[in-house]
């Protein structure tokens, strides 16, 4: 049996890659709105965008709209893969379960 | 917001695999929500404003054997409802995608702005009807079935960005009653645009709600089922 990637397997970072793989490949989404549809605090969710960040999953791209400087976030096209293995790993995992 | 966020210091850790599975299709679903909302209100917003506006028109004229709703009141609300229908498409379009960028993002702008395109297109080519001699009797069939093309042709191609079928069979419907009741001739076309357009407006607004609903308690208990498929 596959294990499970490890930099997915967290609840947080796995309701994260979750959300940003709503998303088409070529869109993003800003960190408020992120912290907004995922209801977590701006620290903790720094925390485990830099762990999917290091891991090349999340890419970052830091911008101005006016004045106000906004980071827009999405899935990396490694990120989405992984995503989708993990996904399929844990489907595969449940299956003799159910 | 849910209550099911797991505290901060929990969450660097892994669930069990099933509560895993549980986490990341109920975000899944929520961004599913996102993306379907605004058509919904959308949706009840035309259905109200066609329900109540044209039945108001109907009632100013000899059309309505039971009361008469005085013309000039009825011509305002009818305005306002109109404007408030398209205020809305255009907020509640624009601000789905808010913190989006990408295809996500210009489609949902360009989406709305299409909206008050469209809409205000209707009055500027009535206004010049009317200016080179089309009668009020013209108007009130020009104005209903104009704003019924413009509606139905938003909502085809709503359908076609996102892949939305029940937004096609809406769109196909608004363009047929719209163009439909002209053949009624006044003030009759406005009960038909009421009835079969607005009433059309309500029950899919109302199927979407259900559908949505549906979903919900679907989802909530899909861990074992989600597992077989």
């Amino acid at each position: 049996m596959d294990d499970l990637d490890p930099v997915i397997h967290a609840q947080a970072r796995l309701r994260i890659t979750s959300t940003l793989a709503a998303l088409d490949a070529d869109s993003s989404m800003s960190f408020p709105r992120l912290q907004e549809l995922l209801d977590m605090t701006a620290g903790n969710l720094s925390t485990h965008l830099r762990k999917l960040e290091d891991a090349q999953y999340v890419t970052v791209e830091k911008t101005h709209h006016g004045r106000t400087p906004v980071t827009y976030l999405a899935l990396s096209k490694t990120g989405r893969r992984a995503f989708e293995d993990y996904m399929e790993t844990l489907r595969a995992m449940l299956g003799p379960h159910a | 917001m849910t209550n099911h966020t797991p505290a901060a210091s929990a969450d660097d850790a892994p669930a069990d695999i099933r509560e895993m599975l549980r986490l990341s299709q109920q975000q899944n679903e929520k961004m599913t929500r996102v993306f379907d909302r605004p058509t919904t209100i959308i949706v009840l917003t035309w259905g109200v404003a066609w329900f109540v506006g044209f039945l108001t028109l109907w009632s100013a004229t000899e059309g309505n054997p039971w009361f008469r709703t005085p013309i000039v009141p009825a011509g305002i609300v009818f305005t306002v409802l109109m404007v408030a229908g398209i205020i809305v498409s255009a907020v509640v379009g624009s601000r789905t995608s808010r913190g989006m960028r990408g295809a996500v993002a210009f489609q949902g702008t360009v989406y709305g702005i299409s909206w008050a395109i469209a809409c205000m297109a209707v009055p500027f080519f009535g206004g010049a009807l009317l200016a080179n001699g089309m009668s009020p009797e013209l108007a009130a069939l020009f104005y209903p079935a104009g704003y019924s093309l413009v509606v139905g042709i938003l909502y085809l191609a709503g359908a076609a960005l996102w892949n939305d079928k029940p937004m096609l069979g809406v769109g196909i419907w608004i363009i047929i009653v719209g163009i439909g009741a002209p053949f009624f001739g006044a003030p009759t076309n406005y009960l038909v645009m009421g009835l079969l357009g607005g009433g059309a407006f309500l029950v899919y607004g109302v199927w979407l709600v259900l559908r949505q609903r549906r979903r919900v308690a679907r989802y909530s208990r899909t861990d074992a089922r989600a597992a077989v498929n």
